[in-house]
């Protein structure tokens, strides 16, 4: 042993064996977890990963401190620089940046001092500028560059942007020497085939097209974020001819979209998009990005269509987290971790995206589908997978809204059955909980008054109470559908019984029943609370006029319009009323009424799909109205 | 006997002081999991009752989880958690050979086993496929979900997803953490909406989730008030985590966007989160929830029937608090057993169903609920440390597994009536059971009784301690009052001294050799020290004279009444003449001794407090710091002698005259000056009345000295010195090196602390015309300090004396003594007047 170390070249060739030994090791074994992942679908492997290059890491490292003990000679240098390319490397993929990058520059510091000028470290541009010109043209002038390569990793992985711009010149050159150089890889290469020559554990070359391509991601995300779209697009525009993975040239397609958006473009982002998603099928963003364009352009099918693939790629198990194929050590995502792109990238959830899909087909008349997909998001709720790890907004309506929204999607493709029993499923969860009395406070006060009630125990009681009463109305929605008259009643008068628990204040008032002359905001209890019974009074009121109470279906239905004016099944079920009772101009007049509101507002709109008017009761045929009324004009 | 329970000893353990709280786990059949918070899980079988494997981890374990369907333990260790399939571990324990029944079967866990690589996880819950993992990472508490792989072999474990909780600042764990060093674990469970309607989502797993202790069917009216309307109608199941901060969260497992959110907060670290029946009504739900806290409190949660108008049901949360602290905790169907580590204590639940059930008599029933929170039943069990509930109840007995802190795993049977007395009519086959039970019960409250024994010992010795040290105290405070008036040596404790000069590597030192003399009838006991100033007199107001005074202090043990207590401290070396010096005493007592080391260790405030009682002062003067050389070597001395004996004084009056003699002229002066000394000599005297003097010393030493009153002058003046030197007026003498020789001459030689050869000359002298005798003591030396300090010091001993004698015997005396007392270069003379 002691003979060996008096013989610095066999010292050497021991220390590149070494070298060599692990680098072999370390590419079978990530090679293999790659391919083990590639096969198991699983992408979450990179905590599995850390293990053995955690150890590897370490045995480079060891390895490093063995060459680092003996004083630095030049025909060590080549090997050192290897190693620490190879140790750097290693901590770099496990994040720990700050290490890698001190050990990095202590290396070059130390390999300089055999050139004999040592450079100043206090700034890193200076620093790197002046290594680069006192390498200049001696024989580890490619280690240090392939070290700049990894500074560079670093920098970008910390999102260090200014640095890299600061050196764009040198990082640009470093890029062309060592992809254009033809040659001298060729050289390289040839080299590399003997034993004695270090090996690395990743190809430069490799990784410097990978830091080209992300770098241009990035610095077009915060260009973007901060609303040079302009410059960001022809800065993309030229990085989208790099070579690189698939994936990243979709991120740089979608970024060229995002910017063409951000100006005003959405034809030409559609395109853009369109381009991601057939450089990369899974670029989700882009998908969702189109869907928002087709929203914002008003076009329905388009926006349906994109939701549907959209789900249908979230649901896909492997896109759910962005995977980038990593074939190097050093992974993109490592490398892609601004802050910015990662909220430009950000999908809602797949649940999300399926309730807005289901919605957005039982809005725009495609029922069936709007069913299927909800009966899809309520089973996925179920299933035992579902785990409430997706926190990110816009999230799902609560669960209550949702079965809700369900059953009337069901009524409307005609299936009480099934209505009634997500309505049973609600009643039955909220029932035991309601209050018997409950005030509603000045509207102003109302999302005061929410959260007040939502501290004490975790529940708004009168938002519990209306989905209830919407339930009922359903579920009488439901028997009117199938013309159990007797039934619809029951639980229309459930709805209403419900309903007159609630007292509303106003401020400096006493509490009262609410009525329908007053003032209600959109969106706020008190507007569903009306809106529920005007609609529960005028399914009783139609329920009454089948049954032939015609006195009660007027009071019915007289109570419904105060309650709710804009009711156009009340209205002109009430002029029937009145017509069958003989005040046929009465009855003329609330007709014309009604139609007058129809053409003036269309106040459902901002309301919950269970709280549109029913289109599967009795109907009664406007032509006909308007024939009766010419008949009696005369009169 | 109604608490009387019947304890069954299985197996023991050693283990003591580790780093997590321990936990007993049914599992794998009849077994049972052990984890102490050790490296090591120990699998004992309750059916061969023996150990039977033992699992070595990497790693102080932390928490075990099983997994029933798969047949797998998981088990959490610092590095991560551990995946032992159960098929493994039979075949490795049953491989081993016939001779089993020996030793248990060793198996060391490797990496190989580890399936996630989470750091520092806690604790451990398994949810059908999803494995949860608690750990607390820098300022927040950590709670990832992992998937379990469908087949045992594959080994992915499927990150999920996790939820962060920052922690609250107050750590309500550092005071059990400072104690023990054990990291209470947090509590994770999981509470299932039992809804009787849909046996179709839960039936494969319901079985299992009420016979396991970490899942509860908990009634739905309940479920929605606590979780939410959105969890109930997912069927969600909940995790709740009691954390070591107090807080209790909760986390709807299955709906998308929940988050962690806190329930509760119990403001003490959760010991136990689990649920209880209370009323028999659905089959095995749950009507009620219960945490309990590392302090004793207990919070009820259950449905409140809201009033007939108004709202609703509503959550109740009633709150109580059980007396001392719970170290574990359990609860069955009615009950809740809980542990305070002396005793194990149960508590009927069912009692306080009917708590809030009139919401009129309010005042009432809380009164209610405190006193039935307050009166656990003791069932004489102490020690345990952890509780479960065996997975077999075949008998309908309440039977519960215990782990006492000795490491014994008991098998506790609670008697089956405990509520209806009328169940003395045993079956004869039941009463040799019983017998065995009531021996067992009495060994454990034997036991139960020792530790109740010491603690009442200990308090008693706690309090004699402090009533020796408060009588202690009064004594001394009354010596201080009055101690002007009391001389020293009535005092009961006291401090004297003796100087002594010793020869160290060739420097002398004067050291101070100081004695506690404990003349009182009480033990001065542990927790006193004794505490020395010593301080020089000269500079004692000046700022220099603060910063020089040096302090010594001696704990010691005991000090019985007659006992004297000798130390030694060094009070200057040679040369330093910073002389006379004062030496202060006093007694110090610090409270912090009174208790114990670990009870002081969290009452910081107590450490520094303590009583300081001051005993005495001495004085360290230049006479005591004389090295007196013997009479044999220096002829002079006896030249001295002759020539004082000379003069002869028959004056009654006596007066101080002091004068200078230069016996060489000035130093410059002459040629004559190198006969005799080189230096000037400087020369001080004091004139002390003979008649006084024989008055004093005779009177002092008649019983030492038989000649008694017919002393000569020439005894008076050996005797003067004699007592300048040797003897104690004020607690401090000096001590000799060798033996004292008696000092028969007049004269005497010495060498001051500074080296200087000091002469001391006492001769009779008549003063005035009047005749008055007087003895005179001359001090000569080369070094003015030394004639200064001298003088001093015999002027400070006769006036001590004087005023004493004032005391004792005459105070009418006329005479006056005038001490005068020049020297050429040093200031105008000064006199003092007694």
């Amino acid at each position: 042993m002691s003979d060996k170390m008096y013989q610095p070249t066999n010292l050497l060739n021991k220390w590149v064996q070494e070298n060599n030994e692990l680098v072999n090791k370390c590419k079978f074994a990530f090679a293999s977890s790659f391919q083990q992942q590639e096969g198991g679908g699983d992408t979450l492997s990179r905590d599995q990963n850390q293990t053995p290059l955690r150890s590897y890491s370490s045995e480079f490292h060891k390895l490093l401190r063995k060459i680092q003990g003996v004083p630095p000679l030049v025909n060590h240098t080549h090997l050192e620089l290897s190693v620490v390319y190879n140790a750097c490397v290693c901590s770099t993929a496990q994040s720990q940046f700050t290490e890698a990058e001190l050990l990095l520059i202590q290396a070059i510091q130390r390999a300089l001092q055999m050139t004999g000028d040592e450079p100043v470290a206090s700034n890193r541009t200076v620093f790197w500028r002046t290594v680069l010109k006192s390498v200049g043209n001696t024989t580890f002038n490619t280690c240090v560059r392939y070290l700049l390569c990894l500074q560079w990793a670093i920098w970008l992985a910390t999102c260090q942007l200014t640095i890299i711009q600061e050196l764009k010149e040198e990082l640009s050159s470093l890029f062309e020497t060592l992809c254009g150089g033809v040659g001298d890889d060729k050289k390289n290469e040839a080299r590399g085939k003997s034993s004695d020559i270090p090996l690395l554990v990743t190809d430069p070359r490799g990784l410097v097209e990978l830091l080209q391509i992300c770098t241009s991601i990035i610095q077009g995300a915060e260009r973007l974020s901060e609303g040079q779209s302009s410059e960001a697009l022809s800065a993309l525009q030229t990085a989208s001819s790099l070579p690189a993975p698939r994936a990243l040239l979709a991120y740089v397609h979608f970024l060229s979209g995002s910017c063409l958006a951000h100006m005003s473009r959405p034809q030409m982002a559609l395109q853009c998009y369109r381009k991601a998603l057939v450089t990369d099928a899974c670029c989700v963003s882009a998908l969702y990005q189109s869907m928002l364009i087709y929203r914002q352009l008003g076009n329905t099918q388009a926006e349906i269509q994109a939701l549907r693939l959209l789900q249908s790629t979230l649901m896909l198990p492997s896109v759910t987290v962005p995977a980038l194929a990593t074939t190097h050590l050093l992974s993109p995502s490592l490398l892609l971790c601004s802050q910015s792109l990662s909220s430009l990238l950000s999908v809602p959830s797949a649940l999300s995206v399926l309730h807005s899909l289901a919605l957005k087909c039982v809005l725009h008349g495609r029922v069936s589908e709007g069913v299927e997909h909800y009966l899809d998001l309520l089973a996925a709720l179920h299933s035992e997978d579902q785990h409430g790890v997706h926190a990110e907004a816009p999230a799902l309506p609560r669960l209550p809204e949702l079965y809700l929204e369900a059953g009337a999607a069901l009524l409307m493709a005609r299936r009480p059955a099934d209505c009634m029993a997500l309505c049973n499923e609600v009643i039955s969860t909220t029932l035991e909980l309601l209050p018997e009395k409950v005030v509603l406070e000045d509207p102003e006060e109302t999302s005061e008054a929410e959260t007040r009630d939502m501290s004490v125990d975790g529940e708004d009681r009168v938002g519990m109470l209306l989905w209830t009463g919407a339930a009922y109305l359903l579920q009488g929605h439901c028997h009117t559908h199938l013309k159990d008259w007797k039934q619809a009643v029951t639980h229309y008068t459930r709805c209403i019984n419900l309903l007159v628990r609630v007292r509303f204040k106003k401020k400096g008032f006493q509490p009262q029943i609410t009525s329908g002359d007053m003032v209600v905001k959109q969106g706020t209890h008190l507007c569903i609370l009306q809106r529920l019974k005007g609609l529960s009074l005028a399914g009783r009121g139609i329920s009454f006029t089948q049954t032939d109470q015609l006195k009660e279906a007027l009071r019915d239905l007289l109570l419904s319009l105060q309650a709710s004016p804009e009711c156009v099944g009340a209205g002109l079920w009430c002029g029937e009323v009145l017509w069958r009772l003989g005040r046929r101009q009465e009855a003329a007049a609330c007709w014309e009424k009604t139609w007058s509101f129809t053409t003036q507002h269309h106040s459902a709109e901002g309301l919950p799909v269970y709280l549109q008017e029913p289109q599967s009761g009795p109907l009664l045929d406007s032509t006909e109205l308007r024939h009766r009324i010419q008949e009696l004009g005369p009169n | 006997m109604e608490g009387r329970c019947a304890v069954e000893t299985w197996t023991e353990f050693g283990f003591s002081g580790t780093p997590y709280t321990p936990k007993i786990k049914f599992g794998l059949g009849t077994n049972v999991f052990l984890c102490t918070g050790s490296d090591e899980v120990f699998v004992f079988s309750t059916q061969e009752r023996k150990l039977r494997a033992v699992l070595q981890f990497p790693g102080p374990v932390s928490d075990l989880v099983e997994c029933h369907d798969k047949q797998l333990l998981y088990v959490s260790c610092r590095s991560g958690v551990y995946c032992i399939s159960f098929p493994f571990l039979l075949s490795r324990v049953q491989s081993s050979p016939a001779d089993a029944s020996s030793s248990p079967a060793e198996l060391k866990i490797s990496s190989d086993f580890l399936v996630v690589g989470e750091e520092g996880a806690l604790s451990l819950l398994l949810v059908s496929s999803v494995l949860l993992i608690l750990s607390q990472r820098d300022t927040s508490w950590l709670l990832s979900l992992y998937k379990t792989p469908e087949q045992t072999q594959s080994s992915s474990y499927e990150m999920l997803g996790s939820f962060r909780l920052p922690q609250v600042l107050a750590d309500l764990n550092s005071d059990t953490e400072g104690q023990t060093g054990t990291r209470r674990r947090p509590v994770l469970v999981c509470v299932h909406p039992g809804h009787p309607k849909s046996p179709s989502s839960s039936s494969t797993s319901s079985s299992e989730m009420t016979i396991t202790d970490s899942h509860f069917c908990l009634e739905p009216v309940l479920f929605k008030l606590l979780f939410g309307i959105d969890a109930a109608l997912a069927r969600s199941p909940v995790i709740l985590c009691g954390l070591p901060d107090g807080r209790l969260c909760f986390l709807p497992l299955r709906l998308p966007g929940s988050q962690l959110r806190v329930l509760r907060s119990l403001e003490q670290p959760v010991v136990f989160v689990g649920a209880s029946v209370v009323m028999e009504t659905g089959p095995g739900l749950a009507r009620c929830l219960v945490a309990v806290g590392e302090q004793g409190r207990v919070v009820l949660m259950k449905t409140d029937k809201g009033e007939p108008e108004g709202g609703g049901d509503m959550a109740g949360f009633i709150e109580g608090c059980v007396p001392g602290p719970v170290v574990c905790s359990f609860v069955d169907e009615h009950h809740l057993y809980y542990s305070t580590g002396s005793d194990l204590l149960v508590l009927d639940l069912s009692e306080g169903s009917s708590w809030r059930e009139g919401k009129e008599r309010d005042g009432e029933t809380s009164r209610k609920t405190a006193a039935a929170f307050q009166s656990p039943t003791s069932l004489n069990v102490c020690r345990v440390i952890a509780l479960a509930a065996p997975a077999l109840n075949t008998t309908g007995d309440v039977q519960l597994l215990g782990l006492t802190i000795r490491g014994q795993l008991q098998r506790i049977i609670l008697p089956a009536g405990r509520e209806d007395a009328g169940s003395s009519n045993l079956p004869s086959t039941q009463v040799g059971r019983s017998v065995r039970d009531l021996l067992s019960a009495i060994g454990d409250v034997c036991e139960r009784a020792s530790v109740l024994k010491t603690a009442i010992k200990s308090k008693n010795q706690i309090l004699r301690h402090l009533n020796h040290v408060l009588n202690i105290s009064f004594l001394l405070l009354a010596n201080k009052n009055s101690e002007e008036h009391l001389p020293m040596q009535e005092k009961q404790i006291r401090c004297y001294a003796e100087t002594r000069w010793s020869r160290l590597l060739q420097k002398d030192s004067l050291n101070l050799t100081c004695v506690l003399d404990n003349s009182s009838p009480y033990v001065l006991e542990q927790g006193w020290t004794l505490s020395i100033t010593v301080f020089p007199l000269s500079y004692s107001s000046s700022a220099e004279g603060e910063s020089s005074s040096t302090n010594f202090s001696f704990p010691f043990h005991n000090l019985n009444p007659g006992e004297t207590l000798e130390v030694s401290l060094p009070l200057s070396a040679a040369g330093d003449t910073s002389f006379p010096m004062r030496v202060s005493c006093s007694l110090i007592f610090s409270l912090s001794s009174l208790l114990g080391e670990e009870e002081t260790a969290h009452l910081p405030s107590l450490q520094s407090s303590c009583i300081s009682l001051p005993l005495n002062t001495l004085t360290v003067d230049w006479l005591h710091t004389l090295q007196v050389n013997s009479p044999t070597m220096h002829p002079i001395s006896r030249n001295a002698t002759s020539q004082s004996s000379n003069i002869t004084t028959d004056t009654v009056q006596a007066f101080l005259n002091s004068h200078r003699s230069r016996c060489a002229g000035r130093g410059e002066g002459g040629g004559e000056g190198a006969s005799k000394a080189e230096r000037e000599q400087c020369s001080a005297s004091v004139r002390v009345s003979s008649e006084l003097l024989r008055d004093t010393l005779v009177l002092k030493s008649s019983d030492l000295d038989p000649r008694g009153p017919k002393s000569t002058p020439q005894n008076l003046c050996s005797s003067l010195l004699d007592w300048l030197l040797y003897e104690s007026p004020e607690g401090v003498k000096m001590g000799h090196q060798g033996d004292r020789f008696v000092l028969s001459s007049s004269v005497v030689h010495a060498r001051g602390p500074t080296g200087d050869t000091v002469k001391l000359t006492a001769k009779e002298v008549n003063v005035g015309e009047e005749s008055l005798r007087a003895i005179e003591v001359q001090i000569e030396s080369s070094s003015i300090a030394a004639v200064c300090g001298l003088h001093h010091a015999v002027l400070r001993r006769i006036q001590y004396q004087w005023r004493r004698r004032q005391q004792e015997v005459y105070f009418g005396l006329s005479s006056w003594c005038c001490f005068l007392w020049q020297c050429n270069n040093l200031q105008p003379p000064t006199s003092t007047c007694v």
